[in-house]
């Protein structure tokens, strides 16, 4: 284990510090002050705002979702959240470049939207599979409980 | 999971960088055909599904940024630097990866090196990332889920908080999502983007396509082009009558379209690739490469330039080296029809395995070296 351990420590350290040395000596210092900015802002927007904003989300749910639901509702936020990140740069993008490129050239917003949709419905029945699993446990529950009446169910 | 993807990211970039800059001894080869469209389609789409995947990731380890004391020790403060690197390379990697697919040129440097460069430091980080957390990442791996905490800064072992070391703990009750829920989302998620994206590489998935970049039908003769004429500054010498193909070597001459598009008798079905990941088979028609090479006093040993009409671009010429000398066509005509003005016209390179901006277009000499 610790063989391991330090092989790929060691061998980390060498490509990452590789990289940074190529990164130094051959890309202009303007540049890498904007390359710097990009990976402090990547983590500040990261950390500071989304991960914030989807703990509000979740705090949310908690309180206005109902218990037997919730499991639905974060599942389907999820996959959605998910492709929407995808899909908001090239709605940002569309139709910005020259037909003939072929690139960017749908409506990505309806797309989103429908992929959304998907994704609700899929959450939807879901859930009503989980609602009529329970009404068919707590029927069989009951005709249980009348025909052998059992004080663990009273 | 994700050192795989990021793993497969690494290795097929750099098979990408081999195409632009192979040794001479060791020459890209021409078969398959599609060689480089499976790797540069891989590398894109799992650049793709690694965006939402890391998200997902830093959601689960979000907490730990929160740890307190921050900082215990020289070590430990070393240890969050490498996460802090390994966090911010990931996600400009994977940010600035995918702008570029989508033209979008949103940074001031030269992407192709940065990409690669960053490349080395994210991949760095992770191999130290790992061999730091290798004692958890072998117990998460070996505990059952409602045991398992692998969520510590200190290796489970020697964390008195840990559920493993408190004996049998059951895991808390969760009125919500339980992890493998989490799971699942996440995956039926990252699952319908590459289902959704993938269009663009893989033929019979287009139709569904509703977050494809590229959309080959739509291109002028069924391709998608990365540089329009416009763009290259070629409309009027491109067109220009008085066009003709110059062939430097031993014995130079040049050649004029018709004479060009008598010789034009080999067909070939070659796939173009770019380099952004999309990529379409098409039916080509034209003269062997070699021909004209052997006319001008050289053999399939010999290195070939080929040099555009475009001017200030580092891909108006390229190199031919090989096996793909012999294999390449100059095309005249693309799917039947005679090469569009941005697909080339009046002649381009196509060949085997061969990354879409190295096939030359707007051609005007050709060096046999």
């Amino acid at each position: 284990m610790k063989a391991w351990r330090i092989s790929f420590a060691a061998s980390g350290i060498l490509l990452g510090l590789f990289g940074v040395f190529r990164l130094l000596t051959e890309v202009p210092v303007g540049n890498l002050v904007v390359l710097a900015g990009w990976m402090i802002g990547a983590v500040v927007i990261h950390d500071g705002i989304l991960s914030p904003a989807v703990i509000a989300v979740g705090w949310f749910i908690g309180r206005a979702v109902p218990a037997r639901g919730r499991r639905y509702v974060q599942g389907g936020l999820i996959a959605g959240g998910l492709i929407t990140a995808v899909a908001i740069p090239l709605i940002l993008r569309a139709g910005q470049e020259p037909p003939s490129k072929a690139i960017l050239q749908q409506s990505f917003g309806g797309n989103l939207t429908i992929l959304l949709g998907l994704v609700a419905a899929a959450s939807l029945v879901l859930y009503a599979l989980r609602v009529a699993r329970d009404t068919r446990n707590t029927r069989s529950a009951k005709t249980a409980a009348g025909a052998e009446p059992s004080p663990e169910r009273l | 999971m994700l050192a795989i993807f990021f793993g497969t990211c690494f290795v097929t970039g750099l098979l990408s960088h081999y195409q632009y800059q192979p040794w001479a001894w060791l020459p890209e080869p021409a078969s398959p055909v599609w060689l480089y469209r499976v790797t540069q389609g891989t590398h894109v789409i799992t650049g793709i599904a690694t965006l939402p995947l890391v998200l997902v990731k830093l959601w689960s380890v979000y907490p730990n940024l929160f740890r307190w004391p921050a900082v215990t020790s020289l070590k430990h403060a070393a240890e969050r630097l490498s996460v802090f690197v390994l966090v911010a390379s990931a996600l400009v990697q994977l940010t600035t990866g995918f702008l570029n697919v989508l033209n979008w040129y949103a940074w001031p440097w030269d992407f192709v090196a940065v990409h690669r460069f960053l490349a080395y430091v994210l991949i760095g980080s992770i191999l130290l990332h790992v061999g730091l957390k290798l004692p958890d990442i072998r117990y998460g791996l070996q505990a059952r889920l409602p045991q398992a905490d692998v969520l510590t800064e200190t290796p489970w072992d020697q964390n008195p908080l840990a559920h493993s070391n408190a004996g049998e703990v059951p895991p808390p009750p969760t009125p919500a999502l339980t992890r493998r829920g989490v799971l699942v989302a996440a995956g039926a998620g990252v699952g319908a983007v590459v289902v959704t994206s993938i269009g663009q590489t893989v033929a019979p998935l287009e139709p569904v396509g509703l977050l494809a970049v590229r959309q080959w039908n739509k291109g002028p003769q069924r391709v998608p082009v990365n540089t329009t004429a416009q763009q290259a500054g070629v409309q009027a010498v491109a067109v220009d009558q008085r066009w003709t193909l110059q062939v430097n070597g031993r014995t130079p001459f040049t050649v004029t379209l018709a004479e060009l598009d008598d010789l034009a008798r080999s067909e070939a079905d070659l796939p173009i690739t770019c380099v952004e990941g999309w990529s379409v088979g098409a039916h080509w028609r034209g003269i062997p490469l070699l021909d004209l090479v052997a006319r001008a006093g050289g053999d399939a040993g010999s290195r070939v330039e080929v040099i555009s009409l475009q001017q200030g671009s580092q891909f108006a010429r390229s190199t031919v080296l090989g096996p793909q000398v012999s294999a390449a066509l100059l095309a005249t005509h693309l799917n039947g029809e005679r090469l569009n003005l941005d697909h080339g016209y009046p002649l381009r390179l196509i060949a085997p395995n061969r990354a879409g901006v190295l096939n030359t277009k707007w051609l005007a000499r050709i060096e046999v070296v």
